[in-house]
């Protein structure tokens, strides 16, 4: 494994520049804004900021939503793999490993989208090329003709073996739900054992995927108690974390939502989760509670990157608020041409 | 020569080396905290260029210590 041998510089420039990227992100008054525009001003809108590129390329194939939608696609992953190239030694490690989630999305899309019979030109559209699956990978498996000649194409893929294990239950159930459990833990599993292949920084990365792990078991838990899933299973949780299998089995087995907060919170150490599950006592509609979860582990990411201001916290930080500024604006434009008012849509967002 | 000329020249001499201490420690300082003021300073001017004025500022601030240091050697050496 690579080490860091040229002292702190090359974290504090990385840092640095990511904590000015990060200040460039819209701001809430700009969200509020574009929820009282129209689909049209929103373009336009978009188009004045970060994302003017994508939009000027794409201007003259797509119009309105889609030329919006494609577009903060296109901005993602572009993004990403700027990031992926401006990060060195254990920085980038990090972050090419953090960034492999979207070819877990990338992969699932493509399934997905095959198995309902979409054109390639559909499902390349809502790729984002951003892992380790380049485009030119992606565009081979756009041309493959079955499910079966996409999974054998990944041969040399890392999660190749979750994939061939699961996809005869897939095809046969005609859901990819339980592939997509699988491979996000096995993922989970992998980031998780990063600490001990000795990297520098490891305990950073890792401290930041349990808080992951733990804010998306607890949003498993309230799903469940609002689907009324009465039968409690180990397998929709991934393990690793902050709360072990068997607790996380216990606590979704209750059906009191105080119940459920009280036994998080007993186990649950940082502020902002605890505060937020504090928040949760009171009546919240699922989408509520999730969009104030994810606020708490923002919260928590950002308290993080400060204590660690040269550490790979602020990568992260900026690799996961880059995202919700892209699924607010997919949100919002969405919703605009959904003719809803600002009001709904702003339950949406993650500001 | 005599012992009185012996101990000028050895006080000369432990002046001149008081002298280049003090500027080039405050100069080694001065370097370790540029790194990483320098480091930040290039990548936040990587990422919007109006920042270079007051990154260059930044950047040289460490440098006033280096001038202590040579205050420092100048009365060393002159008084």
């Amino acid at each position: 494994m690579s080490q860091n041998s040229s002292g702190p510089a090359p974290y504090i420039y990385t840092c640095t520049r990511l904590r000015v990227r990060k200040s460039k992100l819209l701001t809430p008054a700009e969200y509020y804004r574009m929820l009282n525009m129209g689909l049209s001003e929103i373009t336009r809108f978009i188009g004045e900021t970060e994302y003017q590129k994508e939009v000027e390329e794409l201007a003259t194939s797509f119009k309105g939503v889609d030329l919006i939608e494609i577009a903060l696609s296109w901005n993602l992953a572009k993004e990403y793999q700027r990031i992926i190239d401006m990060t060195h030694g254990p920085l980038k490690q990090f972050t090419k490993t953090y960034l492999e989630r979207w070819d877990i999305y990338n992969v699932l899309t493509i399934l997905r989208g095959k198995t309902q019979g979409f054109s390639e030109g559909k499902i390349k559209e809502v790729l984002i090329p951003a892992g380790s699956l380049n485009r030119t990978m992606l565009d081979r498996l756009l041309t493959e003709e079955s499910v079966e000649r996409i999974v054998e194409s990944l041969k040399g893929w890392h999660l190749y073996s979750v994939l061939q294990a699961d996809i005869a239950t897939a095809l046969s159930s005609g859901s990819f739900s339980e592939m997509e459990n699988d491979l996000y833990k096995t993922f989970y599993a992998d980031l998780l054992q990063s600490d001990k292949k000795g990297i520098t920084g490891a305990l950073q990365f890792v401290k930041f995927i349990k808080l992951e792990i733990d804010t998306l078991n607890i949003k498993t838990i309230f799903r469940m108690q609002a689907d009324a899933v009465s039968k409690a299973s180990k397998d929709l949780f991934i393990p690793g974390a902050s709360l072990t299998l068997d607790e996380l089995e216990q606590i979704s087995g209750l059906s009191n939502t105080d119940e459920i907060i009280d036994a998080l919170s007993a186990k649950i150490r940082n502020e902002p989760l605890l505060e937020a599950l504090d928040g949760l006592r009171e009546k919240k509609t699922l989408n509520e509670i999730n969009i104030d979860l994810t606020k708490a582990q923002l919260d928590q990411m950002e308290r993080l990157s400060r204590i660690h201001p040269f550490s790979i916290h602020p990568v992260l930080v900026y690799l996961v608020k880059k995202k919700y500024e892209v699924a607010n604006l997919r949100a919002i434009a969405r919703g605009k041409e959904s003719q809803l008012p600002g009001d709904v849509i702003e339950r949406y967002l993650v500001i | 020569m005599s012992e009185i000329e012996i101990a000028i020249a050895t006080a000369a001499g432990y002046k001149a080396i008081g002298a280049g201490l003090a500027v080039g420690l405050a100069g080694i300082g001065a370097g370790i905290g540029e790194m990483a003021i320098g480091a930040a300073a290039v990548g936040a001017v990587a990422e919007n260029k109006d920042m270079f004025g007051l990154a260059l500022l930044f950047t040289v601030l460490p440098e006033t210590i280096v001038i202590f240091g040579l205050v420092v050697a100048l009365l060393l050496l002159f008084t």
